[in-house]
């Protein structure tokens, strides 16, 4: 009986619905929760060039689109496929043309070098499916030797409007420079765009120099040297590679250095006496004061970028483990709780994340984990790899990784936080302990 | 003049707008303000650290042999003497019976059989709901999945002659490099069991198994004496009607101006489906990724977005600047799917002429 009842109530509601003036009187509602991940496509017609700006038209769009392609966030479409030409910067897109070759997103642009040699840059961004321009038009105007710099803040530019966030690649890495055998290299600091270009060297390979980081505006850099004999930390003013010896107490050693956001302090690790410390310092002082004071190694720290919390690895449960605490010490939470010993920890300009090294079964990891050590994710995995540093967006991560033998390399690698992207950064020679500047 | 006082005229509306003369100079320099770009940006180039270029001195004196002592000749070995073959081969003993086998213990211990990894995604650019094989390296790659076209000759009017294409190769999830392997298939199998030596008789078996073949027959006798239980899905299943015959929860109906038969679920899932595929949120922003929005767009009649009807209802979860960001991904995702049309039912348009879709991006961001 009830089975009969709910038979005829499906078949008169279904009778209802289908009703042709009352069945749907809505427009047609649906939730789209799926969608796709891949490189977006765009293209970047060679600029239009006016006066003697025809190789540096060239030059700038094809490092504009190398940017752009290297995020693995976008992907070119060559020109050998465009159906339009972009022969006058002022003319009317044809979007027709570019829908056709599926390019979401369009950069136009013209160069001009003057005869004084001085470069003027336009481009526009358009948005091809909405037939609008992203954002507007804007110029740049630099000396000609300056072109590469142009071009990465016009992808900065481009990569912001599309995606909404920050870009990096008008940005600069410092790092060690390796040359020589393993058992017998030499070490330097060396500077460089993000992408390997223009490398200077800032030290000589007489000592040893580890681990330098940069100052929150980019313009010096904290390094430990042993040129002393023992590991003292230095200040190095990137403008003109002047330096000075922060102050120290004898028969210790200070090392792990990296600034607080603001710039006027550094955290660091100091060993004396056999225990190993986290201690932080006024750069403009001297004065220093002690974070943590237990029996087992406390190394590695890193400010959040509000500058109240430090991240920092201990052994002080065993094995290495990463831990929190207030930016004036104070009890530590620990916040890595997986198999394995963990390292390295340096907390993201975006402050969602933290970065870290991750050794487990005989293998090394680079990883990110939420700030309370929820959602851990292993992004790499090799022989040997460590020291993240993030971009300045806090999309990307930079890392050393060295190949296994004797005649094994240090490199450097980046990944995107996604795990995407894995790929290696161009280095002349040996390279490890990148240390990522913010936006110029 | 008898009716001039009745008949009034009111005066017509007109309108006034305010017009600035300028000339063809100062207009061209309008326009060209109009087209040049806003903002101006000088860039001054890095000065390079004065930097000594201090290169290393990685020379080292060519390696010279130690002085070690050689070792004295060693003298001549004796030339080894020729051997001897034997005198006579040995004959093998055969003999007719079969040599007697020894059947393994019953409680030999188990190997452990090897495994093999657990079958893994290949990494693809693409991340998409359907895992999709590569294709065939000379197929194009297009969101359409198209048979090779060739001529015919035979037809009165020739097919234009057309590559196949397939979709891009695409992996449910990203698929990282620290991945971890699981061992899971067995790469071989345990060696079968030697047959028991002394078999039972076959009378004794037969016996043996005729209760447990009685036993099902007794169960299903009780079974079928038993009365029938009750529908217990009687709630549930007015609630499935209801919810069969209004759509679903998910796409509840909201007042406005479409009236005509619903579409079925099928057409509902192909349109779905049909932007989801275009909905590429590998370039949003963290920001974007947590933000929902609500697009409203009309349809013309062959299942085409109308492009100028396109906008954003509703955001939920972000900024300003993370919901137009979303909701450029979604309007991409509409124009570009929707440029071939939609394939819904033309009778059903009126169902179908405006639509709303809700892009909620919760899913992808733990991909």
């Amino acid at each position: 009986m009830m089975a009969r009842f709910t038979a005829l109530l499906a078949l008169l509601l279904t009778a209802f619905a289908a009703l042709p003036a009352t069945a749907q009187t809505g427009p047609l509602r649906l939730e789209i929760t799926e969608g796709v991940i891949e490189p977006l496509p765009f293209a970047v017609p060679t600029f239009v060039a006016t006066g003697s700006g025809g190789q540096a038209a060239q030059d700038l769009s094809g490092l504009i689109a190398a940017d752009l392609s290297g995020t693995g966030l976008f992907r070119e479409i060559p020109a050998s496929a465009h159906i339009s030409r972009i022969t006058n910067f002022s003319s009317p897109v044809q979007f027709a043309d570019w829908k056709a070759v599926n390019a979401q997103a369009l950069v136009t642009g013209s160069v001009d070098v003057d005869a004084s040699g001085r470069l003027t840059v336009q481009f526009r961004v358009w948005d091809v499916f909405a037939g609008q321009e992203l954002g507007a038009g804007q110029q740049f105007v630099g000396t000609q030797d300056g072109w590469r710099r142009i071009a990465h803040k016009i992808a900065d530019q481009v990569y912001s409007r599309i995606t909404g966030e920050g870009g990096y690649f008008d940005s600069r890495v410092v790092h060690v420079a390796e040359t020589g055998p393993k058992d017998q290299r030499s070490k330097r600091l060396a500077i460089m765009d993000y992408d390997g270009a223009n490398v200077t060297y800032l030290t000589d390979s007489a000592s040893l120099v580890l681990a330098p980081r940069f100052s929150p505006s980019g313009d010096r850099i904290l390094y430990t040297s042993y040129e002393t004999g023992f590991p003292r930390i230095y200040v190095l003013d990137v403008a003109n590679v002047s330096r000075r010896q922060l102050p120290t107490q004898d028969a210790t050693m200070s090392f792990a250095p990296r600034f607080s956001p603001n710039g006027q302090t550094v955290v660091y690790s100091l060993e004396a006496g056999g225990n190993t410390d986290i201690y932080t310092m006024d750069i403009g002082s001297g004065a220093s004061q002690r974070l943590t004071s237990a029996p087992s190694i406390e190394t590695a720290p890193s400010f959040s970028p509000d500058g109240r919390q430090i991240v920092f690895e201990s052994d002080r449960s065993g094995g290495n483990q990463l831990y929190v605490m207030g930016a004036g010490g104070g009890e530590a939470r620990r916040i890595s709780n997986g198999d394995g010993n963990y390292g390295t920890p340096v907390w993201s300009p975006r402050s969602d994340l933290i970065a870290f090294t991750k050794q487990s079964n005989g293998r090394f990891h680079i990883g990110v984990m939420r700030t309370d050590g929820s959602e851990e994710r292993l992004l790499t995995a090799s022989f040997l790899d460590e020291g993240p540093t993030w971009a300045p967006n806090g999309r990307v991560i930079m890392f050393t990784r060295e190949t296994q033998g004797e005649q094994g390399q240090a490199g450097l690698y980046s990944v995107d936080i996604t795990g995407r992207n894995l790929r290696r950064v161009p280095t002349s020679g040996g390279a490890s302990d990148p240390s990522w500047s913010p936006l110029q | 003049m008898l009716f001039g006082g009745a008949f009034t005229s009111e005066p017509l509306d007109f309108d006034v707008a305010k017009v600035i003369a300028v000339s063809s100079e100062e207009y061209a320099a309008i326009v060209a303000r109009s087209n040049s770009p806003e903002q101006t940006s000088e860039i001054a180039p890095l000065a390079a650290p004065d930097v000594p270029q201090d290169v290393p001195d990685l020379s080292s004196e060519a390696d010279t042999a130690p002085d070690a002592p050689q070792p004295d000749p060693a003298p001549e070995a004796a030339p080894d003497p020729a051997p001897q073959p034997p005198t006579s081969t040995p004959q093998a003993e055969v003999t007719d019976e079969a040599p007697e086998i020894q059947p393994p213990s019953q409680d030999m211990a188990a190997m452990v059989p090897q495994t093999s990894p657990r079958p893994q995604q290949r990494p693809a650019e693409r991340v998409a709901p359907q895992q999709v094989e590569p294709p065939a390296p000379d197929t194009a790659v297009d969101d359409v999945v198209r048979e090779q076209a060739v001529p015919d000759e035979a037809a009165e009017m020739p097919v234009d002659e057309g590559e196949a294409t397939a979709p891009e190769a695409a992996a449910t999830e990203i698929v990282t490099e620290a991945e971890e392997v699981e061992q899971a298939a067995p790469l071989d199998s345990i060696r079968p069991k030697t047959r028991p030596q002394q078999l039972r008789p076959a009378a004794q078996t037969a016996e043996t198994a005729q209760p447990e073949t009685a036993q099902p027959e007794t169960a299903q006798t009780e079974a079928s004496s038993d009365p029938a239980p009750a529908p217990a899905t009687d709630t549930s299943s007015v609630e499935d009607a209801l919810a069969a015959a209004l759509g679903g929860t998910a796409e509840a109906l909201a007042p406005s101006i479409n009236a005509g038969p619903p579409l079925t679920a099928g057409e509902k899932d192909g349109l779905r489906v049909g932007v989801q595929n275009c909905w590429n949120v590998g370039s949003l922003s963290s920001d974007a990724l947590a933000t929902t929005v609500t697009v409203a767009f009309e349809m013309s009649q062959d299942a085409r977005p109308i492009e100028g009807s396109i906008r954003m209802l509703d955001s939920t979860g972000g900024t300003a600047g993370s919901a137009s960001q979303a909701y450029e991904a979604a309007r991409r995702a509409i124009i570009r799917c929707g440029a071939r049309g939609f394939g819904l039912p033309t009778e059903k348009y009126q169902s179908w002429r405006n639509v709303e879709l809700i892009f909620n991006p919760e899913n992808m961001r733990i991909k």
